[in-house]
């Protein structure tokens, strides 16, 4: 036998071995390996007690601990990520994606990858103990436009929600033919803060998406719903600065929030709301923000459409958003703004604002991102 | 063709449950080499490349940026929406960086039909020449794409 042949078939003994033995350790780790019960220590005052070897954010779930998360815990989203203080061990392959250089630094992790095999001590930020699970029942259902749906979850349990006008929630999509398990999705809350029995969304179509797939397909009137929530820093700021909102298609739902609670808490700054849309077909909830012109003092409300049909006879502003805030807002820096809807709408809008003298830290927004 | 532990490796990271809920692969049973040979063989034979396809995608999605997540009239005869849902997905084939959930619907007037991408589609497809497997709810077969999005050669 030659020495190269001895070679080969000693290089594939030990991939052999190797292999084996990796399949034995994972089988191990799922079946055999029991971590016992670990402590979760979270902002060093509370302490909470799970089952080891399990991934951190559904631990952190069952008791009653919601960190947000727009995939469900598969890792594929990103937004999971928490601050661990005590050593947890080496970054998995799936966390890396996700985690910067300088997340590195301050041991941030990916807390539906992170398996925990002992105790732990995270830090989470403090409103995240006000978000609580919700059952509730879709008490309405109607069209907004053809690929916008407004639905009504009325809640039963429990029975309140507390949250901040421009807040979002997660909506938990059943098993259902796209998907073989329950998933989560975020969307943002259209009703006010005043309205705590039930909350509002607007929901877009999103071609194969598997929760607006499911919204416009199979949601029906009576139909249970678990939602958790509220998430989320899009809120009004505190100040008198003049205000200048900017949105496009759902990201109407925080807006009107905002402008609905402005109203039954007596904020009269002056405010100016750009809706950009494609047509009239496009538009939505014009009477209402028509209403609120004349119920909030100092607001006004600005429709754009960028390529209104001739059958539309479309007599406002035309033009993209960006354009028709060119032509509006003065320069100087005593306005702050409020942005909703797509990434390249809101990146084309910072630049317009910035431009006209807004500094960046008074602009928010809620890029659907 | 015989496929390699590294594509083995790469079919096992399409699965679902892995990057993706549904995964990649869809109802395809084959190897991942023979689906991206048989892909090849059909880009191929319409006497285009891979390149070529990922780049006419790239310049229908980057005209719709222009609508600000509203659709928007392209020449000569299409309508383009650019929209985002949050999220963010890895390249299955371990690429570096990873990939907004960026949607870039693309409706020909002419012909009444529409297609769907995203930017990991435009990655995977100009890249490595993956279209997904049979039965994926996010496969783009390459003669609808073709068609849809009339492309030719880039010397055409």
């Amino acid at each position: 036998m030659t020495v190269a042949i001895q070679l080969l078939i000693g290089i594939g003994a030990i991939c052999g071995v190797s292999t084996v033995l990796a399949i034995i350790t994972v089988i191990a780790d799922a079946t055999i390996a029991n971590y016992g019960d670990v402590k979760i220590r979270i902002n060093d005052d509370k302490e909470v007690v799970v089952s080891g070897g399990r991934p951190l954010l559904g631990s952190l779930m069952e008791q009653k601990i919601f960190i947000p998360s727009a995939c469900g815990g598969r890792g594929s989203c990103g937004l999971c990520k928490v601050k661990v203080t005590s050593d947890a061990g080496d970054y998995l392959p799936t966390e890396l994606p996700w985690i910067s250089e300088e997340e590195k630094k301050q041991n941030i992790r990916l807390s539906c990858q992170l398996k925990i095999k002992k105790d732990i001590a995270i830090q989470i930020p403090e409103e995240l103990f006000n978000v609580k699970e919700y059952i509730t029942e879709v008490a309405s259902l109607r069209d907004l436009t053809y690929d916008i749906k407004e639905a009504t979850l009325k809640l039963i349990e429990p029975g309140e929600i507390k949250l901040r006008a421009g807040q979002y929630i997660q909506f938990q999509v059943p098993e259902y033919e796209l998907s073989k398990e329950s998933i989560y999705r975020a969307y943002s809350v259209a009703s006010q803060p005043s309205v705590t029995d039930r909350v509002e969304l607007e929901i877009r179509l999103v071609p194969n998406g598997i929760c607006t797939t499911y919204v416009f397909n199979h949601l029906k009137e009576g139909e249970r719903i678990t939602i958790n929530g509220p998430y989320g820093e899009f809120f009004l700021r505190e100040s008198e600065r003049e205000i200048v909102f900017i949105a496009g298609g759902s990201g109407m739902a925080p807006i009107k929030a905002i402008l609905y609670d402005m109203r039954e808490k007596g904020i009269k700054r002056k405010a100016t709301y750009f809706f950009g849309a494609r047509a009239v077909k496009d538009l939505f909830l014009v009477e209402e923000m028509r209403e609120l012109e004349s119920s909030l003092e100092g607001f006004t409300f600005i429709p754009a459409l960028s390529e209104p049909s001739e059958s539309d006879r479309w007599e406002g502003e035309t033009g993209l958003i960006t354009e028709v805030l060119d032509r509006h807002i003065g320069t100087g820096d005593d306005t702050e703004a409020y942005l909703c809807g797509s990434p390249g709408m809101i990146d084309a809008s910072v630049k317009v604002l910035t431009e006209k003298g807004i500094p960046e830290e008074l602009i928010y927004y809620d890029k659907f991102a | 063709m015989k496929q390699t532990v590294q594509l083995s490796r790469i079919q096992e990271k399409m699965k679902p449950g892995i990057i993706t809920r549904d995964g990649f692969l869809g109802t395809d049973r084959r190897n991942l080499i023979d689906m991206l040979v048989e892909d090849d063989e059909t880009v191929k034979r319409m006497d285009l490349t891979h390149a070529t396809v990922a780049q006419r995608m790239i310049d229908l999605r980057d005209a719709g940026l222009r609508g600000l997540g509203n659709f928007i009239n392209v020449e000569p005869h299409f309508e383009v929406r650019v929209d985002s849902v949050r999220g963010k997905l890895p390249c299955p084939f371990g690429d570096p960086g990873i990939f907004q959930k960026t949607n870039t619907t693309v409706r020909n007037l002419k012909s009444g039909k529409e297609v769907t991408y995203t930017d990991l589609h435009i990655h995977m497809i100009g890249s490595h020449g993956f279209y997904e497997g049979r039965g994926s709810p996010f496969r783009l077969e390459p003669e609808t794409l073709v068609s849809v999005l009339e492309i030719k050669k880039a010397t055409e």
